[in-house]
């Protein structure tokens, strides 16, 4: 019952060249704030270590303190199978450029034979990270880089008493690094694979360590190194050629999508004077020309709060969009009307107007997060302060009017593909890059970062402030 | 011989599980569409890249146009891009005493610690003296301001001496080098003072939409060696074209 409405109102809102576009399908991408930062968490998410693993060490040797920040080694030094050695509660995170975390050494005790590294969570925990295989590490005694041989290989300078040591998995560039005392001391190809543990020993007697996973600022400026290798990696992208003006030509198409018409014509003007040669070079015209003025009109009537004017002028120019009182989009704007009233405190009204027209859509389900969170707004007495206040946001009118939009696309004739009323070549580039970007790190073992929208215009903007 | 081949073919894909696992992942048109569907972009950030590239690239009117139309505040006041396109434009038509004066007056620091920056500027004016034919006074101006320059580097020493030389060609457009006399010259010290006043104001030089199509280039390619799946070719279309398998 609940789908043959669905299909009902989608087609009762594409009734165009019998192709269905279904603004649902933007009523789906409706999201409050919350629900979106919700999101954005989830595709983060990913447990970090935190502390050290007091279960699984080498329990002999070494005492973990009631902090599970800090170890002390408690053995006697005989032999190379009486080390302590530690691993955090959990391995290093994957989905992101760069994992690191530190370790102080409070004291090097009798031999100085702190080391740090990563291993594997099969490792053998009574030997030091590096000398077993699928595991790696930075020695104190020598300065010695081990890679699960016996052997270690020359690699940095000794450590001891009163320095910070860091270690570090660079996922981008697949590398191991370490530094000391802030600086880099060098890095290494990633060879071994699977989960990796952040590990720290100690190997003689009064030897104590403590680790930082994050909860304390690093001595290392890990920001700067991220911030640098992500420049390699841009400037690796960088040498890839571009067809000219292609940013000036998926801007205008974006600008024709969406209709925002006097923007387009002053971006028009702008390229036709400006020297460098700006122009169209010979694209034929986008589709999205179609009743171009009148999309502009009808959302500034949105973005105005006009929606009584929005419905009068459809009637006459769009009939078909608002014909079935049922549709996805006559709900929106009814929603908004509502959203409207409250805007403007005529409680009473909004009442009213939700009994007529909203309370029939009460039993779609599709419907039901953006219908229940508007109602809500009749809580309040203040609902610009409520926590569903974004609804009398300048966003929210803007979805409503995007998908009149969309709607009013769909009436074109000439559609070939009803994708492209939903839509703009930006976002469906936009689109592309964040699906490839994730499935290539879903190839690399979930290793790396993926492109999201939002986190790229955050740290855009947030440079900007810096 | 053709058919055999076909069979061939058939057969390997049928039962060598050995000839499967070393051949791409296959993502149907289908599944691909779907994951598409599923990733969640906010209108509001392609709006602010959309204003990003608008006010990196100086389009001010524009910009002011959009955030009427869209609600999307622009990331810095929009009065610095007219200073800023006030001193672009001054470089682009030769007028760089003019250009020189106003970028003091935006801010005095960003020729002071860019002295690689007022060099070209000074090495403009000079190219906009000889054009103008002003031989005496290009000489003056090359010997007291840009000859010490050229003793603090090497680099900056053999730029005067290319612009210099123009000086020695009476048909100057057929001297060799007589690209310093092309627009190009001018666009180029144009855009390093754009980037200078950007980087001044702590915004990049660039805009972030060239930059994220040339990842999806990027990715693409890197993904092409796992996976066969439907690529965009062309991004003006933005179209996706079926897996070759």
């Amino acid at each position: 019952m609940v789908a043959n409405h669905e299909s009902e109102a989608a087609s009762a809102a594409a009734p165009g060249a019998g192709a269905t576009v279904d603004p649902m399908r933007l009523a789906s991408r409706w999201r409050s704030p919350a629900e979106w930062e919700f999101a954005a968490a989830e595709l983060d998410a990913e447990p970090l270590p935190s502390e050290l693993n007091t279960v699984n060490s080498s329990g002999l040797f070494a005492v973990v303190s009631t902090d599970k920040l800090s170890v002390k080694y408690l053995g006697s030094h005989l032999h190379g199978h009486d080390v302590g050695v530690v691993q955090a509660d959990r391995p290093a995170p994957t989905r992101r450029a760069v994992y690191y975390f530190e370790m102080g050494v409070k004291n090097a005790g009798y031999k100085g034979q702190t080391s740090i590294g990563f291993t594997s969570g099969s490792f053998k925990m009574r030997r030091q990270p590096g000398w077993e295989s699928n595991s790696c590490g930075y020695h104190g005694d020598d300065g010695y880089l081990y890679r699960g041989q016996g052997k270690g290989e020359p690699f940095g300078p000794k450590f001891t008493s009163g320095d910070t040591i860091g270690a570090g998995i660079n996922y981008l560039s697949q590398e191991f690094f370490f530094t000391k005392n802030g600086s880099l001391v060098g890095a290494f190809p990633k060879d071994i694979k699977g989960p990796l543990y952040p590990t720290v020993a100690v190997h003689s007697q009064g030897e104590e360590l403590t680790v930082n996973f994050g909860k304390e600022p690093f001595c290392f400026d890990i920001e700067g190194y991220i911030l640098e290798e992500k420049m390699r990696q841009q400037s690796m992208t960088d040498k890839l050629k571009l067809e000219e003006n292609i940013s000036h030509v998926i801007v205008r198409s974006y600008l024709l999508h969406y209709g925002y018409q006097d923007t387009l014509n002053s971006f028009d003007m702008a390229n036709a004077t400006d020297p460098p040669g700006s122009r169209q070079n010979g694209h034929r015209e986008p589709p999205e020309m179609y009743g171009l003025s009148h999309r502009k009109l009808l959302r500034q009537l949105i973005m105005s709060g006009d929606i009584d004017s929005t419905f009068k002028r459809l009637e006459e120019w769009y009939p078909q969009v608002i014909k079935d009182e049922k549709s996805v989009i006559c709900f929106l704007l009814h929603s908004q009307r509502f959203i409207e009233y409250i805007r403007a405190e005529q409680l009473e009204d909004a009442v009213t107007y939700a009994r007529a027209k909203l309370a029939s859509f009460l039993t779609h389900k599709a419907f039901e997060g953006l219908l229940k969170e508007s109602v809500a707004l009749l809580a309040y007495e203040k609902p610009a302060e409520s926590c569903i206040g974004y609804l009398l946001d300048c966003p929210q009118r803007e979805f409503v009017a995007d998908a009149v939009n969309a709607a009013v696309l769909s009436t074109n004739p000439a559609m070939k593909d009803p994708e492209s009323c939903l839509y703009s070549c930006l976002e469906r580039l936009l689109r592309q890059l964040t699906v490839c970007s994730f499935e290539r790190r879903a190839f690399n073992n979930d290793q790396g970062d993926a492109f999201l929208l939002h986190k790229e215009v955050r740290n855009c903007e947030r440079s900007h402030r810096s | 011989m053709f058919l055999s081949r076909i069979v061939l073919r058939d057969l390997d894909s049928i039962d060598s599980p050995v000839s499967m696992a070393s051949s791409k992942k296959v993502v149907t048109r289908d599944e691909w569409e779907r994951k598409l569907r599923d990733v969640k972009i906010r209108k509001e950030d392609m709006n602010r890249l959309v204003m990003n590239f608008l006010v990196t690239e100086g389009f001010v009117d524009v910009a002011e146009k959009f955030r009427i139309e869209s609600g999307t505040q622009p990331e810095i006041d929009l009065a610095t891009i007219t200073d800023r396109m006030e001193v672009k434009k001054a470089v682009q038509s030769g007028n760089v005493q003019e250009a020189i004066e106003k970028i003091n007056d935006l801010n005095p620091t960003i020729l002071d610690t860019n002295p690689q920056l007022y060099f070209h500027l000074q090495q403009q004016k000079l190219i906009e003296l000889i054009r103008a034919g002003k031989i005496s006074e290009a000489l003056e101006f090359a010997q007291e301001e840009l000859a010490p320059r050229g003793e603090e580097n090497q680099t900056f020493l053999e730029e005067i001496e290319k612009t210099v030389a123009l000086l020695v060609f009476e048909d100057i457009k057929n001297c060799p080098y007589g690209e310093l006399l092309d627009v190009s010259q001018r666009l180029k010290t144009a855009s390093e003072v754009n980037a200078a006043i950007l980087t001044s104001q702590s915004h990049e030089k660039d805009p972030k939409l060239p930059s994220l199509l040339k990842m999806l280039l990027w990715t693409q390619n890197q993904l092409d060696e796992k996976a066969a799946y439907p690529r965009i070719n062309d991004l003006t279309t933005a179209e996706l074209q079926d897996p070759s398998i």
